[in-house]
């Protein structure tokens, strides 16, 4: 509030952040030179720029590849997780008779099943997405089914004053006041989802970061395997952000609230 | 089964109408079963009855049962013993004969505010055609919210969410009108200011309005009729009637008439625990 502000807050907001990963880039840099620490162990951000640089456009087609599983798995998920949850929340024996399937799924450890998995189906594209879909689509279920069933008692009296079907209850009050619980879902799922493509393309690939990294590792390119891991997470982060702004875009009355500083 | 039939025409409106009933209660009674097994009455052997075009307070002390009186009226709380009737049928939830205005306004945050006077009407799947378009103007504009309509609900202060509300209430013309403690959230400027409203309103419109209220001033201000519940069980205790001439306005609280109903009521609410202190 009376705290100095010598840049307007939107400047603020990209450039101190902006300003202290230089930092961390520059001490990083500067930490791998003095004590001269050997590429295997810890390459240092150049030599993980010149490690990315050298794949050149091999880099991008297998981040395309890693980014189409991310993409269609997730839409997957969102196409079980979220009519799943609403049904799961509105539906008593629905709930009962699924939910502790579910549990157990979620509670497989994706990294064990992800080999018996590649037995099952092989090692083309459907085990990716499976594995993709297994990960992320349990926080977007369980996020959509709360959105639903902490529905305030008053919105829901309206509705059936106004004589409203359960169907259209679930329609008009309950699925929109989900929205702001679904993309929080949805943000963790993206975000998950990005582990389950790695741990998919680790297990069974010939394309994507996941195998790109596992080959270069095997042949003791650590650099090169590095620049993949960073841009995962760059492309995690990017994902995640578009999550965000579609979640502004086109449902601003519900972020509006938690937007406030 | 029926004993109020309204086949009859409704006499010309003079100043002293015969009295239509609306809705009635009879030996109405709702009892909670809570989890462990104990019951809690609710409201006990309820009996009320109530005019066309009348204004009734419901007051009482807090847990005798009046938002659980309106529910039943409003179809969202079954009896769990005698008889409602309303409008010359029993009530069904989900016709547009009755509407409710809670304490909270309720908006839904995701939909402006001419969307949410809407509201009823997508409920029933029904497109807004011209008329209802019109009523939604004529609405917005008694409510004093034609500038707003297009706005949503955070934007607007808690009075105005309140009237958006009343509004949204009258949108498929409802002839009962049930309020539960529609001021009770506002400071006490906008609730004065709305309890104007309101009588203005229903100078208009002509509705049946049961008004839960915890303000003695309120009730005596608006109300042809004042029941009086007591707790524990909840039941009809008094129905006062309120014989000051409409239109009312500001003024009539200095009325000594005002203030000698405001006293009854007063006495009636809480002339019990005096004598129960009175004892200890
Ligand atoms: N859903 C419910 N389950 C169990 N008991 C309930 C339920 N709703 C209300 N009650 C009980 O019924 C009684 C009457 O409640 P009600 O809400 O009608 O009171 P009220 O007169 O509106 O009170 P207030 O003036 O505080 O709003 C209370 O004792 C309350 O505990
Ligand atoms: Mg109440």
């Amino acid at each position: 509030m009376s705290s100095p502000t010598p840049f307007p807050p939107v400047l603020r907001r990209i450039l101190l952040p902006l300003g202290t990963f230089c930092a961390f880039l520059l001490i990083w840099q500067w930490a791998s030179n003095a004590f001269d620490v050997p590429v295997y162990l810890l390459p240092s951000p150049i030599d993980i720029w010149i490690g990315g640089v050298k794949l050149g456009p091999v880099l991008w087609t297998h981040t395309l590849e890693t980014l189409r599983t991310i993409l269609i798995g997730f839409a997957c998920a969102c196409a079980v997780g979220i009519p799943l949850g609403v049904l799961v929340a509105v539906n008593r024996t629905v709930s009962e008779a699924v939910y502790p399937l579910i549990v157990f799924l979620n509670a497989i450890p994706i990294i064990a099943i992800a080999p018996i998995l590649v037995v099952i189906f092989g090692t083309d594209m459907t085990t990716r997405l499976i594995i993709v879909t297994l990960t992320c689509f349990f926080p977007i279920m369980v996020a959509t089914a709360s959105g639903i069933m902490e529905t305030p008692a008053e919105m829901l009296d309206l509705s059936k004053v106004a004589g409203a079907s359960r169907l259209t209850e679930i329609f008009s009050v309950r699925l929109p006041y989900a929205i702001p619980f679904i993309f929080s879902g949805l943000r963790i799922g993206v975000t998950v989802a990005v582990i389950g493509a790695v741990v998919a393309e680790f297990v069974n690939a010939d394309k994507g970061l996941g195998y790109l990294v596992t080959s270069a590792t095997a042949q003791f390119a650590i650099p090169t395997a590095t620049a993949c891991v960073v841009v995962l997470a760059l492309l995690s982060v990017a994902l995640y952000e578009a999550v965000n702004w579609t979640h502004k875009l086109f449902f601003n009355w519900s972020v509006r609230h938690d937007d406030k500083p | 089964m029926n004993t109020h039939n309204s086949t009859t025409p409704r006499p010309p409106t003079g100043p002293h109408p015969r009295p239509q009933p609306i809705f009635e209660l009879a030996h109405a009674g709702v009892t909670f079963t809570s989890r462990k097994g104990k019951d809690v009455i609710a409201v006990e052997d309820m009996n009320l009855t109530v005019n066309s075009e009348e204004i009734v307070s419901l007051v009482g002390p807090s847990g005798c049962g009046k938002s659980t009186v309106l529910r039943v009226l409003a179809g969202l709380q079954p009896l769990t013993s005698g008889d409602v009737w309303i409008g010359g049928g029993t009530r069904k939830p989900g016709f547009a004969e009755v509407a409710i205005v809670f304490q909270k306004p309720t908006l839904l945050p995701w939909l402006t505010v001419r969307q949410n006077i809407f509201y009823p009407v997508r409920a029933l799947r029904r497109r807004p055609d011209r008329t209802l378009n019109e009523r939604c103007d004529e609405l917005l504009d008694i409510v004093g919210l034609s500038e707003m309509a297009d706005r949503m609900p955070h934007e607007l202060s808690g009075g105005m969410q309140q009237r958006a509300s009343i509004a949204r209430s009258l949108i498929l013309d409802p002839k009962i009108l049930l309020m539960d403690e529609p001021f009770g959230a506002l400071d006490a400027l906008t609730r004065e200011d709305l309890q104007l409203d309101l009588l203005d309103l229903h100078a208009r419109t002509r509705k049946t309005i049961l008004l839960v209220t915890h303000s003695i001033n309120e009730a005596v201000l608006l109300s042809d009729r004042v029941a009086v519940m007591s707790a524990r069980p909840g039941r009809l205790q008094n129905l006062i009637e309120i014989d000051i001439p409409r239109p009312r306005g500001p003024d009539c609280i200095a009325d000594p008439d005002f203030q000698k109903y405001a006293a009854h009521i007063r006495t009636d609410i809480f002339g019990p625990r005096y004598r129960k202190e009175a004892h200890a």
